[in-house]
């Protein structure tokens, strides 16, 4: 059990966090720069005392601001991987590696091939950081961290600095050899899609504070405040007045929606994913619900992804805006579409894609 | 036409000036080199007696133990001094930073009379010292005194520069990894820093070896004690020129040699200052 109480005032930033997080698990901590990702990790390092608060792994307390407990870095068993890696330059990477061991030398490297052989790092050890590729020197820090068997293991966004491919091997080998150690680790991230990835549970911060702590599953499907459904990338929230169970006035219009718990005359935000809008073919046949009738106004793609705005014809969403809903979808689903050409349609917004918060 | 005929005119101009150029620049390398030239015409053909004399030996020997001494007190008294000054942040840094530069600047005829108003017989701490038994200056230990004094802050300044290169996230990835602050200082910032450690020792040393004013002030000139190869010299241009021709081209060597070690372990470029 990961245990962080954190109240940290600096000059125009607070951290006022609290988390209970599991062991053995990946628990990321997600947010965009700024959120207090890194002071967060400065404070459980030990790098950086809290004003106030309690870190804690298990029984061990690392910091305690009531009992005046604070564990030097060196004392703490931490072990941390960072974007930069900080590697030590003049060290070959068997003995970056062995930094932190202990014992005699054929002990040490002895326990050096075992994490060199972890971390699928063979035939390096001599080479110095340098001399390395990157995601090379990715696995040496992964090791040397790993060498210490710490109680806890910091990655803060250890993979960042990286190609794409080497990013999603090393994502893939991360999770295999968690589940093999049962390493706890934190891992820090402002990726959505490295975070979906990778955490047993995340949570989600912002301007210092943990908006909310869940599965990234949860999360995704049921952020808890407009602004978690911001940051994890709901496109559309839109205010909204609750009618009566099944019914939500949106804009000019009425949808069909679970709308417990929240009470008729409630005022509410409506979510909906971006990949969850439904494009309706004119000729489709059977039911449909919360069916939309409009255009599409504008797009732009990322190259893989493609971003539509759509605007419907009659009664509006969003009446004060140039478009009423943002729609995701994969670039060759555009191209079977012929959406290049086609931008009359109709938009299904089915009630499982509809998630409400509290205004 | 008109353009084949400009381009040899302004190439011509062009050339005028660089000449010019060299020969200032040839100017200033003869200007330098001249000296010792000439000195080393005089000293080398001279024979095994200006080289070997009593006065020669005891000079060189007491240099070479002086400067090597002086810079190993600088080494242990600097480098913590060095190390708080690259890392910490405190009330009066910029005083402590310049008091510690200033023997770099000032003359040494000052350094010499200070260390007398300080250690002397009748100076701040002279009759302290004196009740303790302890005569300090015109011995020996009063050239390592004034040597330290001149030189060491090439050294704190040198290692300065050093310990602030060192990317202060490596130490705190040694503390993370379970290594104390004092075997971090070792393992990581010791060795990273080495370049500009050795060569702030080779500057020091240096200086050390060619002090003369604070040292003459301080120690006074006694062969075999206080006199050091510059005294030496001095007062050889009276009594044995030979003697202090074959010091002066032995300091010149030396000299030249650890300019050329420090370049060669200096990182990048060179911070003599």
């Amino acid at each position: 059990m990961l245990s962080l109480t954190i109240h940290k005032q600096l000059a125009n930033f607070a951290l006022d966090l609290a988390l209970d997080a599991p062991s053995e698990k990946i628990i990321v901590l997600f947010g965009a720069s700024g959120a207090g990702k890194s002071l967060t990790l400065a404070a459980i390092a030990g790098f950086s005392t809290p004003d106030a608060g309690r870190i804690a792994i298990g029984a061990r307390v690392l910091f305690d601001s009531a009992r005046g407990i604070n564990l030097p870095p060196h004392a703490r068993r931490i072990g941390m991987v960072r974007q930069d890696l900080a590697l030590f330059p003049h060290l070959c990477a068997a003995d970056n590696i062995a930094y932190g061991l202990q014992g005699t030398r054929a002990a040490k490297a002895k326990r050096v091939r075992e994490l060199s052989a972890l971390v699928q790092l063979e035939n390096f050890g001599a080479r110095k950081p340098a001399e390395l590729s990157g995601g090379q020197q990715q696995r040496v820090a992964l090791a040397r961290a790993l060498a210490i068997e710490p109680a806890l293991l910091l990655l803060d966004e250890p993979f960042s600095a990286l190609d794409l491919q080497t990013r999603i091997t090393l994502r893939r080998e991360l999770k295999a050899l968690q589940r093999r150690l049962k390493t706890s680790i934190l891992f820090v991230t402002h990726d959505l899609g490295e975070a979906a990835l990778l955490a047993d549970e995340m949570a989600v911060l912002d301007n210092g504070r943990i908006l909310q702590f869940a599965t990234p599953h949860e999360i995704l499907r049921a952020p808890r405040t407009a602004r978690v459904a911001q940051i994890v990338g709901v496109k559309n929230i839109l205010p909204a007045t609750i009618v009566d169970a099944q019914t939500l006035r949106v804009g000019e219009m009425n949808l069909r929606a679970e709308t417990a718990p929240f009470a008729p005359g409630a005022r509410v935000q409506m979510c909906v994913r971006p990949e969850r809008v439904l494009l309706v073919r004119p000729d489709a046949v059977g039911a449909r619900v919360n069916l939309i009738q409009g255009e599409l106004v504008h797009e732009e793609s990322d190259g893989n992804t493609i971003m539509l705005r759509f605007r419907a014809d009659g009664a509006r969403l969003q009446p004060t805006r140039e478009f009423d809903l943002c729609i995701d979808m994969p670039l060759y689903v555009y191209e079977r579409l012929n959406l290049a050409r086609e931008r009359r349609w109709r938009v299904s917004l089915k009630p499982n894609a509809i998630h409400l918060v509290a205004e | 036409m008109n353009a084949n005929e400009s381009l040899p005119r302004s190439d011509v101009r062009f050339n005028a000036g660089r000449t010019l150029f060299l020969v200032f620049a040839g100017l200033l390398v003869i200007f330098l080199t001249l000296p010792l030239i000439a000195l080393a015409l005089r000293a080398l053909p001279l024979g095994l007696d200006a080289w070997m004399s009593q006065t020669t030996l005891a000079a060189l020997q007491l240099s070479l133990a002086t400067a090597t001494i002086s810079t190993l007190v600088a080494l242990a008294i600097g480098t913590p001094v060095a190390y708080l000054l690259a890392r910490k942040e405190f009330v009066g840094k910029k005083l402590v930073d310049t008091l510690i530069d200033l023997p770099m600047v000032l003359p040494p005829a000052v350094a010499g009379i200070a260390l007398l108003m300080a250690y002397g017989r009748r100076g701040l701490l002279g009759p302290t010292l004196s009740g303790l038994g302890i005569e300090l200056p015109f011995t020996t230990a009063a050239v390592i005194f004034a040597e330290t004094f001149v030189a060491a802050p090439f050294y704190v300044r040198s290692a300065k520069a050093g310990f602030g290169a060192v990317d202060r996230k490596l130490e705190q990835m040694s503390a993370l990894l379970g290594v104390s602050d004092l075997k971090t200082f070792f393992r990581i910032t010791v060795p990273l820093a080495a370049p500009s450690l050795v060569s702030g020792l080779l500057m020091t040393w240096a200086r050390a070896l060619g002090e003369f004013g604070a040292t003459i002030m301080f120690a006074g000139n006694f062969p075999g004690r206080t006199q050091t190869m510059p005294l030496a010299i001095y007062s050889g241009l009276e009594s044995n020129l030979d003697s202090a021709l074959a010091l002066a081209l032995i300091l010149v060597v030396v000299s030249f040699g650890i300019l050329f070690a420090v370049r060669a372990v200096s990182p990048k470029g060179l911070t003599l200052a």
